[in-house]
């Protein structure tokens, strides 16, 4: 059931500018980026604006925004993507509850609109 | 197996997708567990799940690809290709770019040795009779998989028969998955819902609309709806279990009699197993002796789609599968 994969184990990093959520596709294959939406991002029940967040996947980082056009460039699905998040620092070493929403659009599924919620509690590692 | 005629037994490896995504096995680790558990010899694979950089197929991979598979005695069934018609929110492919996005993925099929590709629904008529002259010179069959809601002869499916019967190319084909084909929809798929707090009056309500409503998708779910709406329930939860009605169908297992002689592979979509080894949603018992007796040569995916809400074991599903099968095709 790859709904309750979307965030990795032990997949949050402190970093000096806020934090990272390591995330992966909760899809059975690759899908193109143009098809991918990432949603919220709530950390201790704070909702991340919007604007404070990025998405590295394939060795580059971009805004959430700038998916919607990448109709030739694929997110493999044994691949994480790393969501980057502008923020005050986290302690290490601490327990935060995380929640990541995605929504997918499978191309080959007119229609389908796959809202993906997932919320885990894990440890900032360094 | 003499009884089974020409049906032999396979399976792809999307029904290892629980495992496959959590890293545990890698598509060349998942092709040498299904030899080492005998799960072939049949061997389907889905291109934008197993091959990273697909539909790119280097030489060498096509290679080392089919090596493996003949060291293995496994043969290449069926290479699952998409029809990735909406590109993005705001775009979808016109017609010659979903041919173009079509060839490169049966130029794949045909690389690495697969007999068959399986097309989808939206694809459309029009790009699938388009590829024919190129699925002929590459010797791979075009299989459309029947996938619930439709049937054989509800009118999408019917538009794609009418186009075979004027293009008239033994290239043309039809890939049945009997998941269009279930008597019941499976309990741990409702018993998914109900832990995900989903109201049990409208899983109820869901239970007996999909087994008594007639009519196509569009008329049932809609009498879903009409029917769930009466018990209060909130309208968000009342559309979790829309996908129930598009993942299974009820068409009765003889229909695929009409397009017997089209069939060129088969997805024996399965979910769970009832205490005495038998699918508990779908009739194999009925459904394998129609294919067998109705002359069908060729290879059953075993299709295991536990996936979409459990994280059980992959290979014990498919295991029980092909025990199930076995079972049924030995019998006289």
């Amino acid at each position: 059931m790859l709904q309750t994969k979307l965030i990795a184990e032990n997949g949050l990093r402190a970093t000096s500018t806020g934090f990272d959520v390591e995330v992966r596709l909760p899809w059975y294959r690759g899908l193109p980026l143009s098809t991918v939406e990432i949603g919220d991002v709530v950390l201790n029940g704070e909702a991340i604006n919007p604007a404070s967040v990025s998405i590295e996947v394939n060795g580059k980082t971009r805004l959430p925004g700038d998916l919607a056009t990448l109709y030739d460039e694929r997110w493999y699905v044994l691949d994480s993507a790393m969501l980057h998040v502008s923020h005050s620092e986290l302690k290490r070493g601490e327990q935060y509850d995380v929640a990541v929403s995605v929504n997918l659009r499978p191309p080959y599924i007119p229609g389908l609109t796959w809202a993906v919620k997932d919320a885990k509690r894990l440890t900032a590692n360094s | 197996m003499k009884s089974s005629r020409g049906l032999r037994l396979g399976t792809t490896l999307f029904s290892f997708t629980n495992e496959f995504h959590a890293r545990q096995y890698s598509t060349e680790q998942l092709i040498l567990k299904v030899a080492e558990l005998g799960l072939g010899p049949g061997l389907e694979i889905v291109g934008f799940q197993s091959f990273r950089d697909y539909p790119e197929i280097s030489d060498k991979f096509a290679e080392d690809l089919k090596e493996l598979l003949s060291s293995c005695k496994l043969e290449p069934s069926c290479l699952a290709i998409n029809a990735d018609i909406n590109i993005g929110k705001d775009r979808t492919l016109t017609v010659d770019e979903l041919v173009v996005y079509h060839e490169a993925q049966i130029r794949a099929a045909a690389k690495l040795g697969f007999p068959v590709a399986r097309c989808q629904f939206a694809a459309g008529p029009e790009v699938i009779r388009r590829l024919v002259p190129l699925a002929e010179r590459l010797n791979v069959k075009l299989g459309l998989e029947i996938h619930a809601p439709e049937a054989v002869d509800s009118p999408l499916v019917l538009s794609y028969r009418e186009m075979y019967v004027k293009v008239n190319s033994p290239y043309l084909g039809f890939i049945p998955d009997f998941g269009a084909s279930a008597k019941a929809l499976p309990p741990s798929f409702l018993a998914h819902f109900r832990k995900e707090g989903v109201p049990e009056k409208i899983v109820c309500v869901a239970e007996e609309v999909w087994a008594t409503a007639e009519g196509n998708f569009g008329a049932r779910l809609s009498e879903y709806h009409r029917r769930a709406r009466q018990t209060g329930a909130a309208e968000a939860d009342i559309h979790k279990l829309n996908m129930l009605f598009a993942m299974l169908s009820k068409q009765k297992p003889s229909a695929w009699i009409e397009i017997m002689p089209q069939v060129v592979h088969v997805h024996g979509k399965f979910y769970e197993f009832d205490k005495d080894g038998n699918e508990a949603a779908i009739s194999y018992a009925e459904l394998l002796p129609v294919f067998r007796d109705g002359g069908y040569k060729g290879f059953i995916s075993s299709e295991w789609e536990g996936t979409a809400f459990t994280d059980d074991n992959g290979f014990e599903a498919v295991q029980a599968h092909h025990a199930l099968c076995r079972r049924i095709l030995a019998r006289a």
